[in-house]
């Protein structure tokens, strides 16, 4: 066996250096890091009942108790990505390894996670939990569905203002904490902007890739389509859907999908042409070589480069969607979401400036991240564009 | 001898690329007397082009900086000049045209207007009507049809050899003493070449203008320049006049460029026995390899309202050809005329519209995809531009098995390894560049490894489109060379297309000529080139500079 | 050119059959439909008046029947080619030149024809006076930061540029009128509308009268703009310097800067004579693509700054599930939209003269 020598750097990870190559993607990554983190540990961050206490000598975790089958899930699925990441294969393979778990986690879950039905938080601040021999409570004692009602809480105020429970970022109009709405919010923006994403990128591949392949018929259908998608203003089109077909949390990130796939048809589309023509995709025709090995060998990884970068603005794109819809009042429906927080801001006479400030700041910070990892990966994949003082 | 018109004395220019710094020109000394002619011969990154922009002193200041020299123009020396002193000289005692006509003029400006721009910048107070004058007749000075109406035409309506002459005009507009010309008709046809070569040699004898000529074409060196210097990485290693350099040459890198050059390319060992073989072998009747009967590739104009058929773009048009094994048969034709397209359309990677096309009997046209699979293996193609014809995701090692395998040459991965390195071998590179990705090859590697993956399958056939148009002289010799040798070995039959004369008397057996679409001229290259026929033919042998004036 | 703009128009009205189409399928797939239950679930009657009230809907809007009768009921209502239908909706003639009839919305009981020829004007003004803004910013921050490459201002604009077109307009609006239209801060700017009552009165220019400085229409509505306009036009300011500046970099190194350098023109000259026109092509090419999104963010910023525009009434009407309403307003951003990218083409045509349509 011919040992193979020393593999030099490959395409992928020479852009992926030079993408990392700046501080504006350090920040950015850094930040979603920090979405994610929240994301996936927020029963551990904010939540109103103890992590770990022990009570007459017996350690319960109500933490554990109460996870709900989601919070399990997604805990799950993060350690999937973990271990999936650590593995040395190829990235398709590693994506579809990465699924097949996400499924398996999700029936297992299923199965065995049994929180219980009703929850009511201000059982958590009485006797029965506070009378312990100790007890380890998350960094933020609040849940964001605690209303903290038996505190006689006012809603609406600002940060630090209130005596006897501290609000790092004050409280929102129903008296929920506003710092443990936002970190559980953090799943929801997450969530619908990959899925949204990953929903209209798969729409936006078949149909573009479609267009590309068969030209004539098929493409002049498909760009009339495309047109009719990209024609109508897309909160149009999403109030509409919105409207008329409910607001659950599933429902939005299919909608946000289907309205968003024109830009990633185009785009799919284009490389397609450009790639068909490339010398040594004639080549590969001219071997004879079989069509799966021609798209999904020679064409597929010479043109995802631009299409990651497309990925990157459309996932800032369906977050902000979302914060839009919830903004308008059309969003999820009492889930802790930042644009309906930051609703809020201007609905009384008021200027809650809290309201406004950190969730609008942590959209702002999220849309800013993607912004800035997408800007990277597109000046790394072409030099030409590279705006840096110098290059040319 | 009275003082010469431009003295370059030990002349440095540095250049700023990626945090390095680049000696492009590294004491260079050269003169320009009047009225005469200077070339400067190199390959590329020989520094040839930087020489001259320093002349003008239009390199980016950022980047570019001269550390040593002087460049002295009538005993001025322009690099102690300041901005503005040096801005009065350029366009008005200095000019300077460039390589590419399609984009060396403003695309929203008339010509019109380019050019008595020229005129107002160094004249203000000049009225319009005498600038819309002079500027008609600079037009019909550089002999461009219609002179007056042209005025008020778009560059894009221009063909390039037309817009080669406005620049021309431009440049001469304010009638300068030196003319600096950055190899500008590289990107032309050989014809329209000829035509812009005998129009510049006419200006200079009209106005007694010198030239600072930059070019990689010693043919277009004999034609033009009285003085002739030849730059590497830098350096002017050899200059003189041009019947000493070009006859007698005396540094030994002037001699390899030389012998480089396909008119003085020898061929290697052993294989001028093959090409005797194969002109015997012509006259008994064998079967040819290919035969191409009729065949039309037409390109639909789709124009009105409804999008309707209009015309067609006639590509390829009823060419019939045979081929007999074991041949050479180069292509020949200007940019246009369809060699390309006939080239792919064998290899059927572009449809033809009608025709026949028949390998060793068996027709093409018209054959599934699955049925031509297995036909395949017999013919392949190479590429010109070695930066597109390979795959840049992928290992050498896999562009070359990943073929085989498909084919089942080979019966296991180890096998297969082993051939690809023969076949690397045989194309003259190291058995190691299988496990290494295509960026980090030069120009001249990449075709050799694009010809080892057309021998990948073992074909019989093969279509060298252009191969050796993007490389530099020394770099097509050896590969020309490395074609004959493995021609040699596997008894290979080859279509070669390109546009260079030079190649085809040295290469082929045969020639086809090709001109809007059809064959004018085809026979044995010693006949075509040296009795040619057809007026295309003899328009385009007659257009070639030669290197014995 | 003729044929050109002839065949673009033709190619647009299946575009909007399209959109049509789109949101009629999406309003009548939805749990619940367009049928009259739905518009009058959650009110309190008794099963008499509500049967009632449904049959009126019913009779009135065609309710009762399946979707696609629906469609082509309204798809003929709307165009100027179909049969003339009266108030019973009974068929006529066929005629080619009847009255376009956009029905009549649920919520408002108005014609829908009046309700948008009231709204559309106000959006049309904000997006229209936002327009030039955008485009006289981007290019003046545009130019100067190529002009200053990898100097400070270069630096700091590019930076900022990009953080500016993350803000999300809804944050900007909120900020913009919590600090600077708020008693509790600054109130230098009203807080909704784009017109004082008093305004109405007003006369057109600013003068000097009895009572002090009177504000004249002119200038009360430029007032009430100037908030609404901001937060309008930074995101389009900032992706378009961007663009800008691009592409007078690439521009300044292109092959024909070059040639004018050695024609011996002063760098001001090249970049003002030749440069600046070719760098506005992209920026023109973009133009298209700016009507929509400024038409989806004037709804946020209607609604934030209580405008009284098209797109405040989208919200609305989506809300309410006003079916005519949903469908003429969608149908007629769709048309703006077309005819904005129009425009563009057109715009293009006249400022690149290597473009030719035929």
């Amino acid at each position: 066996m011919i040992k193979p020598l020393i593999s030099r750097e490959s395409y992928a990870a020479r852009v992926w250096r030079k993408t990392l190559d700046g501080v504006g993607v350090k920040v950015g990554l850094a930040w979603i890091a920090l979405l994610v983190f929240a994301a996936v540990f927020a029963p551990f961050l904010a939540n109103s009942m103890p992590l770990l206490m022990s009570k007459d000598g017996v350690i319960s975790a109500p933490v554990l108790q109460y996870l709900s089958v989601e919070d399990a899930w997604v805990l799950a699925t993060f350690f999937v990505a973990l271990m999936v990441y650590r593995l040395q294969l190829g990235a398709g393979k590693r994506v579809l390894l990465f699924l097949l778990g996400a499924f398996v986690a999700a029936v297992l879950v299923n199965w065995v996670v049994k929180p219980p039905v009703l929850v009511i938080y201000d059982d958590f601040r009485t006797t029965a939990y506070t009378q312990v021999d100790w007890r380890i409570m998350p960094p933020i004692p609040y849940a964001p569905t605690d209303y903290l009602r038996d505190l006689v809480s006012k809603g609406l105020e600002a940060p630090l203002v209130t005596v006897g429970h501290t609000h790092l970022m004050g409280t929102e109009e129903s008296g929920a904490d506003v710092l443990s709405r936002m970190i559980h919010a953090c799943r929801i923006s997450l969530s619908i902007g990959l899925i949204a994403s990953g929903i209209a990128l798969f729409i936006g591949v078949i149909v573009g890739g479609l267009m590309g392949y068969f030209s004539g018929i098929v493409d002049m259908l498909g760009m009339r389509l495309v047109e009719i998608f990209e024609d109508i203003p897309t909160l149009f089109l999403l109030l509409t859907f919105v409207a008329f077909f409910g607001r659950s949390l599933y429902m939005m990130m299919v909608i946000i999908g289907i309205t968003g796939w024109s830009g990633y048809a185009r785009y799919v589309r284009q490389e397609f042409l450009k790639l068909r023509k490339q010398d040594y995709v004639q080549a590969a025709v001219a071997s004879g070589l079989p069509l799966s090995s021609i798209l999904f060998r020679h064409m597929l990884p010479n043109g995802i480069a631009p299409l990651l970068v497309a990925v990157s603005f459309g996932v800032a794109g369906a977050i902000l969607s979302e914060a839009t819809l919830s903004f308008l009042g059309l969003g999820v429906v009492d889930a802790p979401s930042w644009g309906q927080m930051l609703d809020q801001a201007v609905k009384s006479s008021t200027f809650n400036w809290w309201m406004a400030v950190f969730p609008g700041g942590a959209i702002f910070m999220t849309v800013f991240a993607y912004n800035l990892i997408g800007e990277a990966f597109r000046d790394a994949i072409d030099p030409k564009l590279a705006s840096k003082a110098g290059h040319s | 001898m009275s003082q010469p018109l431009l003295e370059v004395r030990n002349l440095r220019t540095y250049l700023q690329s990626g945090g390095r710094e680049v000696r492009a020109v590294d004491d260079v000394s050269f003169c320009i007397p009047k009225g005469e002619t200077f070339c400067l011969v190199g390959e590329s990154g020989s520094g040839k082009s930087v020489s001259a922009l320093s002349v003008i002193c239009l390199l980016p200041q950022g980047i570019a900086s001269h550390p040593g020299g002087e460049i002295l123009f009538n005993g001025r020396d322009l690099l102690k000049l300041d901005d503005p002193g040096i801005r009065a000289i350029r366009g008005s005692q200095i000019a300077m045209i460039f390589q590419e006509p399609m984009t060396s003029l403003n695309p929203v400006m008339t010509i019109g207007e380019q050019i008595t721009e020229a005129l107002y910048t160094h004249h203000p107070d000049m009225s319009e009507s005498e600038a819309q004058q002079r500027t008609i007749m600079a037009l019909e000075q550089v002999q461009m049809p219609h002179a007056s109406g042209r005025f008020h035409d778009y560059p894009h309506q221009l063909s390039g050899g037309q817009r080669q002459r406005v620049m021309i005009a431009m440049a001469l507009a304010c009638e300068p003493q030196l003319l600096i010309a950055d190899e500008p008709t590289t990107a032309l046809d050989v014809t329209v070449q000829a035509e812009i070569l005998r129009l510049m040699r006419k200006l200079q004898d009209d106005t007694g203008m010198s030239m600072l000529f930059i070019t990689h074409d010693f043919g277009v060196v004999a034609q033009m320049a009285q003085w002739v210097g030849v730059m590497q990485q830098g350096k002017l290693v050899e200059s003189g006049s041009c019947a000493d350099v070009l006859h007698n040459p005396q540094h030994a890198y002037t001699r390899q460029l030389l012998a480089a050059l396909p008119e003085n390319l020898v061929k290697p060992v052993g294989v001028r026995q093959l090409s005797e073989n194969v002109a015997v072998g012509q006259t008994k009747n064998q079967t040819p390899l290919l035969q191409i009967r009729d065949l039309k590739v037409w390109f639909p104009i789709k124009k009105g309202l409804l999008r309707r058929t209009v015309d067609y773009v006639r590509a390829v048009d009823d060419v019939s050809l045979d081929i007999l094994p074991g041949q050479i048969v180069a292509l020949v034709g200007e940019s246009g005329c369809g060699k390309t397209t006939l080239g792919r359309a064998v290899l059927q990677l572009e449809p033809p519209t009608s025709g026949s096309i028949q390998l060793q009997g068996q027709e093409l046209i018209g054959l599934s995809a699955r049925t031509l699979r297995p036909l395949r293996r017999k013919m392949q193609i190479a590429f010109q531009d070695p930066q597109s014809s390979l795959n840049p995701r992928l290992l050498v090692e896999t562009t070359l098995t990943e073929p085989m395998k498909v084919h089942g040459i080979g019966a296991n991965h180890d096998e297969r390894i082993e051939l690809a390195s023969q076949l690397l071998e045989s194309v003259q590179l190291d058995r190691d560049f299988l496990w290494r990705y295509p960026h980090e090859f030069s120009g001249g590697q990449r075709q050799r490894i694009g010809l080892a993956r057309a021998l990948a399958l073992n074909p019989e056939f093969i279509v060298c489109d252009e191969i050796t148009s993007a490389l530099d002289v020394s770099v097509q010799a050896e590969i020309l060379q490395l074609l004959l040798t493995i021609r040699q070995q596997r008894n290979l039959t080859l279509l070669f297309i390109t546009h260079n004369i030079g190649v085809v008397e040295y290469l082929s057996d045969q020639t086809v000529v090709m001109y809007q679409g059809k064959i004018v001229e085809r026979g044995a290259t010693a006949q075509v080139c040296g009795h040619p026929q057809h007026p295309y033919t003899q328009k385009l042998l007659a257009a070639v500079p030669k290197l014995l004036v | 050119m003729l044929t050109y703009l002839l065949r673009r128009l033709l190619l647009m009205i299946p575009t909007l059959l399209g959109i049509s189409i789109v949101v009629f399928t999406v309003m009548a797939l939805s749990p619940g439909g367009i049928t009259p239950q739905a518009l009058t679930s959650g009110m309190e009657m008794k099963p008499e008046q509500r049967k009632a009230i449904e049959d009126y809907y019913n009779k009135r809007y065609g309710l009762d029947k399946p979707a696609p009768v629906q469609y082509l009921h309204w798809l003929n209502n709307v165009s100027p080619i179909g049969f003339i239908s009266d108030e019973q909706g009974n068929r006529g003639e066929f005629s080619f030149n009847k009255p376009m009839d956009l029905g009549t919305s649920f919520q408002y009981g108005r014609p829908v024809s009046d309700i948008l020829a009231e709204r559309i004007p106000i959006t049309l003004l904000l997006n229209l006076v936002t327009i030039p803004v955008i485009y006289l910013i981007a290019i003046f921050v545009g130019m100067k930061s190529a002009t200053d490459r990898g100097g400070s201002f270069d630096v700091g604009m590019g930076m900022s540029m990009l953080a500016l077109w993350s803000i999300p307009t809804m944050l900007a609006g909120v900020l913009l009128l919590g600090f600077f239209a708020n008693i509790q801060h600054f109130q230098w700017f009203p807080t909704s509308g784009i017109s004082s009552r008093e305004a109405l009165d007003m006369p057109f220019l600013p003068h000097w009268g009895q009572t002090g400085f009177v504000r004249g229409f002119l200038l009360d509505r430029v007032w009430h703009l100037v908030l609404p306009v901001i937060c309008l036009s930074y995101g389009g300011f900032a992706a378009l310097a961007k663009l800008m500046r691009t592409s007078i970099l690439e521009n300044l190194h292109s092959d024909y800067a070059r040639t004018a350098r050695a024609k011996g023109l002063s760098e001001h000259d090249v970049l003002w004579r030749h440069v600046f026109r070719n760098s506005l092509l992209p920026l023109i090419t973009i133009s298209a693509g700016l009507l929509p999104s400024l038409l989806a963010g004037s709804l946020i910023v209607e609604y934030i700054f209580s405008i009284n525009g098209m797109g405040q009434l989208a919200v609305e009407a989506v809300k309410s599930r006003d079916r005519e309403l949903v469908l003429s307003i969608t149908w007629v951003s769709g048309l703006l939209t077309l005819i904005g990218y129009l425009m563009a083409d057109f715009c293009y045509t006249l400022a690149d003269p290597r473009v030719s349509y035929d």
